[in-house]
């Protein structure tokens, strides 16, 4: 519980940049470093170079993980659907950046998620297991089980008071990289980042039938904060989201940056969603999220660093 | 070394039964246990009228015994082997004096097989009340397999501290989907009674009951092993005493051949060792070889087989066989021919990946009982996993690809419109339009909210939608057996096509989605179009503002 209070404090100490006295207690915000010069690295080419060149732009994956770090990637392995679905994140990427957080030094790197399908099938068929399988350090699973959760408590929250998290990701020394696929969502317009978290917690299902789902995904965003997200735009699930089947359009991009909402945001650009065209402001949830002060949510004020590879 | 070639049986068996599983390779007969016992693939042969492929495996019991003798109730039988181990754990010490009926027991088993065998012939095999080897595997499937997982989590829950710190990762998260069965305590009484008989004389099951043995032992005379005793046998009845089978008469140099196991505990305990278990061609006959049982015993067991058998089919449920929402497994032979087949082993409960498949108590009447039926609100049925065709020893449930397990549809999807979020109470659900593998859900507007309707060409049943609805109790979409294809021979790819049903992911119906939020879209060819009568609520695709 002490996190959280540390993390309401980085926040206020945030706005009142006062920044010096928290580092020492919290986890290294990154972006209180402002090394990097861009808020968002979008690279255009194929899942593995595209994925390397967007680390590297974004800071370098050394810049996020430290030596014997452990970190944690979240995926979007949900469905037992292969990737040309749409509806996981493309096991290549997942692969590169395992591969770059072990390079960089991790100790070991955790991809998981609470999969909606059963999960021996859901690593099978998104291919992002075996995708994993040759990297010394990775590993690949799922929680099911409600043991591998608990509860923390959300001082912010407007739908949600508590919540129950992986525990993992509850370890301040821990390093959480979020790598959602692009998709459309039948609730919620689009399935990206912010979205994605919903992979970290237990109880899924009241998400849907029992909250206000943009305001209770806007209280997950603000107790949940990847150090980095990664978005898989290599293919869009641009309707029938977020199972598919649905149309899957290639807009090969990778997008990768530290603030969640930016990320999701140019995700919701750069293609068309259930045929029309959108804005990241037209999305109820990343909108909530941004009222909240959790990151950016208009593309045009944002430093972007783009590519093709 | 028979207690180790009994303990390997059944290593084999509980090895072969928890690989019946996803993925289960196609060259691994998981089922092999079940496919060798002769009476029941004789009694499924015998009720669906027609040669059972798997069924034929048996005929390598038939034969060894011929030749061997009834060496597999000793050897082999995994249930004579449980019946032994747990007879040493508790009953090695109890006192057991005979029974008094004994010659009259004895005959009761071959009473049963008569019963069964006739009772098949009727038109049911209702083997499986006995067979050891259906029992055994639902014991294992109902009790053990769910027993193990809780034990195992246990244990890994235990132990979890310290995979965590010496940084075993994969064992740190490790944990098994626990599997949970109707009718576990029903299985583990009967199979409790079978053990607690052992309590009045060791392997009563097998001396009394076991109709399996019953058929063996009819074969058995012709073996050839058999029990010699020499000239050096001083009639101290240690034999006698410790035969398990009983089958040393008073005279302790003859053997009762058909109840003979050539266990050689005889051999074994004699003082003398006087007794050996030559190979030799001699003589089948004489009193000891000849099965003992009266014409009236055999008359009644007659009829008896014929009145199961009536009373088995007919009965009301026969008639509304069809009638009745039972989902049946993908792959399942139409109900009739499934009855008579399926021998209620229960591998395919133990092997579905889902835990969706359950037995049966008493849905379709005393006919159906342990057979498997679909419970959907508890889990779906998976998609990309075939497996219970797989291990089904008389393929009752047909063992086929992916793809035509998929358009094996079992039933139809139903909204009942009263209990449905959205219909009843203008809630913004769409969890099983969300969850549908087919995109058999579609939403379109009716009286100002977009409402889901289900695509039954569209659908085939694998339950979604039904497990995942959020509404309390039973669900507000429901698979019922209307439109399931059954089939005993040939492609269900073809029979879906012929009724123009299609289970692709499919994209493209979010159509209406699209027609809301004002995007203009081609008209599909032969689609139904439904006009929005009053102006749709969500001007945009939901969660767009």
């Amino acid at each position: 519980m002490n996190k959280h209070n540390q993390m309401v404090t980085r926040r206020t100490f945030l706005k009142t940049a006062m920044v010096g006295a928290t580092l020492a207690l919290s986890r290294n915000p990154p972006f209180l470093q402002a090394r990097e010069e861009y808020d968002l690295a979008v690279i255009s080419g194929e899942p593995v170079a595209a994925t390397k060149k967007a680390l590297e732009a974004i800071g370098g994956i050394s810049h996020f993980v430290k030596k014997g770090q452990r970190v944690i990637l979240k995926p979007n392995m949900s469905f037992t659907r292969t990737p040309e679905f749409g509806a996981t994140t493309h096991p290549l990427v997942v692969a590169t950046v395992a591969q770059g957080c072990m390079n960089a030094g991790a100790q070991q790197v955790l991809v998981l998620d609470h999969t909606l399908h059963r999960p021996e099938l859901c690593l099978e068929r998104t291919g992002i297991r075996d995708a994993c399988k040759n990297i010394p350090g990775v590993h690949v699973l799922t929680l099911q089980e409600r043991k591998f959760f608990q509860e923390i408590k959300i001082p912010q929250g407007k739908a949600l008071e508590r919540v129950e998290v992986m525990k993992e990701i509850l370890d301040s020394s821990t390093i959480l990289i979020n790598i959602p696929v692009a998709k459309s969502h039948s609730a919620t317009g689009v399935s990206m980042g912010i979205k994605g978290l919903m992979g970290l917690i237990w109880d899924r299902e009241s998400f849907h039938s029992r909250y206000n789902m943009n305001q209770a995904l806007a209280d997950l965003a603000s107790v949940i904060k990847p150090q980095l997200t990664i978005l898989d735009a290599t293919r869009a699930l641009t309707s029938g989201g977020p199972g598919g089947p649905g149309t899957v359009t290639k807009p090969n991009l990778v997008i990768a940056g530290i603030d969640p909402v930016a990320v999701d945001s140019y995700g919701v650009s750069i293609v068309p969603w259930y045929g029309q065209n959108f804005k990241g402001r037209q999305v109820e949830h990343l909108l909530i999220t941004h009222q909240r002060g959790l990151g950016k949510i208009d593309i045009d004020q944002l430093k972007i660093f783009k590519e093709k590879v | 070394m028979r207690t180790v070639i009994q303990a390997l049986s059944l290593l084999f068996f509980s090895i072969l039964f928890f690989l019946a599983t996803y993925e289960l390779p196609d060259w691994l007969p998981a089922d092999i246990y079940l496919r060798l016992d002769p009476l029941l693939g004789m009694n499924a042969v015998f009720a669906a009228r027609e040669v059972i492929n798997r069924a034929l495996w048996s005929l390598v019991t038939i034969g060894a015994t011929l030749v061997i003798g009834r060496f597999f109730c000793a050897y082999v039988c995994p249930m004579g082997v449980s019946i032994d181990f747990l007879e040493l754990l508790f009953f090695r010490k109890k006192k057991r004096s005979g029974l008094k009926w004994e010659l009259h027991l004895r005959r009761v088993k071959y009473y049963l097989l008569i019963i069964f065998i006739v009772a098949a012939l009727i038109g049911l095999s209702v083997v499986f009340l006995m067979d050891p080897m259906s029992l055994l595997t639902r014991f294992y499937t109902f009790f053990i397999y769910p027993l193990v997982i809780t034990l195992v989590n246990f244990i890994l829950d235990l132990l979890r501290p310290l995979f965590i710190a010496l940084g075993w990762t994969n064992l740190s998260y490790l944990h098994y989907f626990q599997s949970v069965y109707y009718m576990s305590a029903i299985t583990l009484l009967i199979f409790g009674g079978i053990i607690f008989l052992n309590r009045l004389v060791s392997r009563f099951w097998c001396r009394y009951l076991c109709p399996l043995g019953a058929f063996l032992s009819l074969l058995s005379p012709l073996g050839l092993f058999k029990r010699r005793v020499s000239e050096e046998c001083n009639e101290c009845l240690k034999c006698q005493k410790s035969c398990p089978m009983g089958a040393i008469p008073e005279d302790p140099r003859a053997t009762h051949l058909p109840e003979c196991i050539q266990c050689r505990t005889c051999a074994k305990v004699c003082p003398q060792n006087a007794i050996t278990f030559p190979a030799s061609l001699s003589s089948i006959g004489g009193e000891y070889s000849t099965i003992n049982f009266s014409r009236r015993g055999f008359l009644y067991s007659l009829a008896g087989g014929v009145g199961v058998g009536f009373l088995a089919t007919q009965t009301p449920f026969t008639l509304r066989q069809s009638k009745f929402q039972l989902i049946r497994p993908p792959g399942a032979i139409p109900e009739t021919e499934f009855l008579r087949t399926c021998i209620r082993c229960g591998e395919c409960m133990k092997s579905c990946l889902t835990n969706t498949l359950q037995p049966c108590l008493w849905e379709s009447g005393f006919s159906g009982l342990w057979t498997p039926k679909m419970d959907l609100r508890l889990a779906p049925c998976d998609q990309n996993c075939n497996v219970c065709g797989k291990v089904c020893p008389t393929q009752a449930i047909r063992s086929v690809s992916l793809d035509e397990k998929t358009h094996a549809k079992v039933g139809t999807a139903i909204l009942r419109k009263e209990m449905c979020l959205v219909w009843a109470q203008n809630k913004l659900c769409l969890i099983c339009d969300e969850i549908c593998p087919y995109n058999a859900i579609v939403f379109r507007p009716v009286e100002g909210f977009r409402r889901p309707f289900v695509i039954a060409s569209k659908c085939n049943g694998c339950g979604f939608c039904e497990q995942r609805c959020p509404v309390k109790g039973e669900s507000a979409i429901v698979v019922v057996p209307d439109g399931e294809i059954r089939l005993k021979k040939g492609s269900f790819i073809t029979e879906a096509k012929r009724l123009q049903l299609e289970f692709k992911p499919d994209p493209g119906d979010d159509k209406y989605i699209l027609e809301e939020s004002g995007f203009k879209m081609e008209d599909r060819k032969g689609e139904e179009k439904v006009s929005p009568t009053e102006k749709p609520q969500p001007k945009k695709p939901k969660g767009f503002l």
